[in-house]
């Protein structure tokens, strides 16, 4: 209410909506990673906001790159727990 | 020269003065008069105050050069107007307002109560002892003070009317009657033996209020009619020379919602209250509505019916009049320039963070208490120090100063007693009374019609909030915890190994010493479940929980369950399956009780199959978007709006009605057609899904409980 500017979570909707021609032509398998990577994104509204910056969606891009360092780390943390059980 | 003590009941203006109704120790009613001048300010061009000042020389007014300080502009060059009528001062300044437009005006539309407070150091409900001679106060002495947390309890005669049904929908047949202990009722049949009966009543009893139900639109409006038609005065006021004054109905847009209040009928001398026309009295009631105009400075008559944002208002008039600041007519701040830059540093809410979806165990809530008045408090935030450092106390930190101290006074008082003991409920009464005042002065700071508002200042407080909640994000990982959400100005952490209430105390400790600002323990959850978005599981939702405290009680935001448009049956279903869960210690043990839900829901949908639920708790309850012509594809509303416009229903956008899911042509059936419906057409598929979505917010958390969200 009363704000000027729009919202980080307007500003992902928006962008989303202007990339769904994008989004359509990707095979139906692809389209779940793709939804995923917004999700990414929505994790971290506040976080984006806070960066104040000019082009919120380089941060917001940065949010998505964030969420898939922490699956890698995840991944390989699981994978040498892994590897050590068959050591 | 003689004396009386006693409490300040109601003031008003006359045309030589003010009335004041004191209730005195003795129990007497007591009409006093006062003489009380008022003063107004000009400031502008010279040229033009001339000509001001030689409009007004024929007047009943003494005019004076002076110097007097604007907020913002510091020192100006007045016209002081003074008028020993105040009776009159609304149609003495509207014409020179007329005239000259052009100048600046200062203090012309304070309300009468509020100068008489700030002249006197008085306050409304107030004790006093007042001096007369020549039957005119000369002097008067206060002798309690706003801020008193335990104000001696005025002797009111409260009498209740109430008519037997909702006037709008039918003719009522009586009017019952309540005072003390005494009920009775008075018939409607006879508009002249109903006169001739309550004005006995009145003036055996002689009420200080009268509460009613439905006196602003019904009763009162009636009275006038049913008197002009028998002939029979009727006087309802303690003041007898006065009428009763009615102010008109109107509908206004607030909150993105069109809002529609009802006529108002204000007495003299005694109080009328509508229970059904004021607007916060369901929040707190009589006692919460006296406590705001005794801190406020606007009459409880008023205050019942006025947005709490009308009383932070008055206290900031008041806070001016008593610093010598004058209150300008019109607001004069905008928003300054910025570059954009500036704008998308400032523009922004409070903080609110994605929760980790899911269900967690052992999980504390702390709450900042009243973290937006506190900041304005301690950073000395207000339109006119916002920028500039070094400030002398801001108007707004000096109007809120006491407001806070006093609630968090009654909130401790509070967390002392025995919820058991009587002296409760009123106080919390009282406690959200200053709350509301509390909520809606931040919002008044960037109101484009306050008059002491500033965009800047706003965007200050949110600043700083959103500041402080990263500093208690800090405080409580440096401390070990996960935070697992935060919401403006509440936080939700866990760590291994801590579930009593003790376990959090440190980390309270540590960011009330950090921020400042007093931070309390909600309390500990047992479980407490962030949800999803329903369009997609891998998004979270700000705000939208449910969890079971280590007492076994329930928190729920955002579910079905506190949404309006939920039918009661579905709402009631889902309370009943969170008191299930409720019984859970655990995640591990919520899962466990989903079977119990599943039973529930099975029973419910039994219930509804067989005809066992009341179709009452079936409505749904639809706003209209449009004018029903304007619909290409008529929702569920607008179908059953048709059914009834059939029969000569008018409907505008933004009405609500209520309706049935029907198998029939339309699909629903408006709950207002004469006919009702026949139980066995009720479309139960349609409820049934309404339930199950219900069910499965709640017991969709033991999913992503078992395997963690996965985003790819």
């Amino acid at each position: 209410m009363g704000r000027t500017l729009v919202t980080i979570t307007q500003l992902l909707t928006e962008t989303e909506a202007n990339l769904s021609a994008f989004r359509r032509t990707l095979r139906r398998s692809d389209q779940y990673i793709f939804d995923g990577l917004f999700a990414a994104a929505r994790r971290h509204i506040a976080a984006i906001g806070q960066a104040e910056s000019l082009l919120p969606f380089e941060t917001a891009l940065l949010a998505m790159l964030l969420e898939q360092a922490k699956e890698i780390t995840v991944l390989q943390q699981e994978l040498d727990e892994l590897k050590k059980r068959h050591e | 020269m003689n004396e009386s003590t006693g409490w300040l009941l109601d003031i008003y203006a006359e045309e030589d003065g003010a009335t004041l109704w004191l209730l005195t120790d003795g129990d007497q009613r007591l009409r006093l008069r006062m003489d009380f001048d008022i003063t107004f300010y000009a400031a502008g061009d010279f040229p033009l105050l001339r000509q001001a000042w030689k409009y007004l020389r024929g007047k009943n007014v003494r005019l004076e050069r002076t110097v007097r300080r604007d907020l913002f502009l510091g020192e100006r060059d007045v016209m002081a107007v003074t008028t020993p009528d105040p009776a009159n001062i609304q149609k003495l300044f509207g014409d020179l307002q007329r005239q000259f437009p052009a100048l600046d005006y200062y203090d012309a539309d304070i309300p009468i109560t509020l100068r008489f407070i700030a002249q006197t150091d008085m306050h409304l409900l107030g004790r006093c002892r007042v001096h007369l001679g020549d039957e005119r106060v000369q002097f008067i002495e206060p002798l309690s003070a706003p801020w008193e947390i335990d104000p001696s309890p005025i002797p009111l005669r409260i009498l209740t009317l109430a008519p037997d049904c909702n006037p709008a929908v039918r003719n009522p047949q009586k009017l019952l009657v309540k005072y003390n202990q005494r009920e009775y009722s008075l018939s409607l049949e006879s508009p002249r033996s109903f006169l001739i009966s309550l004005k006995a009543d009145l003036q055996r009893i002689d009420p200080d209020l009268i509460l009613t139900d439905y006196g602003d639109t019904w009763l009162f409006p009636q009275l006038s009619t049913w008197s002009k038609e028998t002939g029979i005065e009727f006087r309802p006021n303690r003041e007898e020379g006065r009428q009763v004054m009615m102010r008109k109905a109107d509908s206004y847009f607030a909150y993105g919602q069109v809002t529609y209040r009802g006529a108002q009928a204000h007495l003299f001398g005694r109080w009328h209250i509508d229970r059904k026309n004021a607007m916060s009295f369901g929040e707190y009631g009589l006692e919460g509505a006296m406590e705001q105009a005794r801190v406020t400075g606007i009459g409880v008559q008023e205050m019942a019916r006025k947005s709490p944002g009308a009383g932070i208002t008055a206290m900031q008039m008041l806070t001016a009049l008593r610093n010598n600041i004058m209150v300008p007519v019109q607001k004069q701040q905008v928003e300054g320039t910025k570059t954009l830059s500036e704008l998308i540093r400032a523009d922004h809410g409070g903080l609110i963070y994605q929760p980790l979806i899911g269900l967690h165990g052992n999980v504390a809530q702390i709450d900042f208490s009243s973290m937006y008045p506190a900041i304005m408090v301690k950073h000395n935030i207000s339109p006119e120090t916002v920028g500039v450092e070094d400030a002398s106390e801001g108007l707004i930190p000096k109007t809120l100063r006491p407001l806070l101290e006093k609630r968090l006074r009654l909130k401790n008082i509070l967390i002392d007693l025995d919820p058991r003991d009587c002296r409760v409920e009123i106080l919390k009464a009282r406690a959200s009374a200053l709350k509301w005042l509390l909520v809606v002065c931040f919002g008044y700071l960037g109101y484009k019609n306050a008059r002491f508002g500033k965009i800047e200042s706003h965007e200050a407080v949110t600043a700083m909030s959103r500041e402080l909640m990263l500093q208690a994000k800090e405080v409580a990982e440096d401390m070990g915890f996960t935070v697992l959400h935060m919401y403006v100005d509440c936080l939700f952490v866990q760590q291994d190994g801590f579930h009593k209430s003790s376990d959090f105390t440190p980390l309270i400790n540590a960011i009330e010493e950090k921020t400042g600002i007093p931070i309390a323990l909600e309390g500990v959850f047992k479980w407490v479940a962030f949800l999803a978005s329903k369009r997609d599981a891998r998004v979270p939702v700000p705000n939208q929980y449910f969890g079971a405290f280590q007492d076994g009680s329930l928190k729920y935001r955002g579910i079905e369950l506190r949404r309006r448009d939920t039918t009661l049956w579905v709402r009631k279903t889902q309370l009943k399956a969170l008191e299930i869960l409720a019984h859970a210690n655990s995640p591990r043990e919520f899962a466990g009780r989903v079977p119990d839900v599943m039973r529930l829901v099975e029973g419910a949908k039994r219930d509804l199959r067989i005809g066992r639920v009341p179709l009452g708790e079936l409505l749904i309850r639809q706003r209209l978007s449009r004018t029903l012509e304007a619909y290409k594809t008529p929702s569920p509303a607008a179908r059953a709006a048709r059914q009834l416009q059939v029969h000569g229903r008018q409907f505008a956008p933004g009405q609500s009605l209520e309706f049935l899911f029907a198998h029939n042509e339309s699909g629903v059936h408006a709950w207002e057609l004469e006919e009702a419906l026949d139980s066995r057409k009720l479309d139960t598929k349609r409820y049934y899904r309404l339930l199950d979505r219900a069910i499965q917010t709640i017991v969709d958390p033991v999913r992503s409980h078992m395997f963690s969200e996965r985003l790819f």
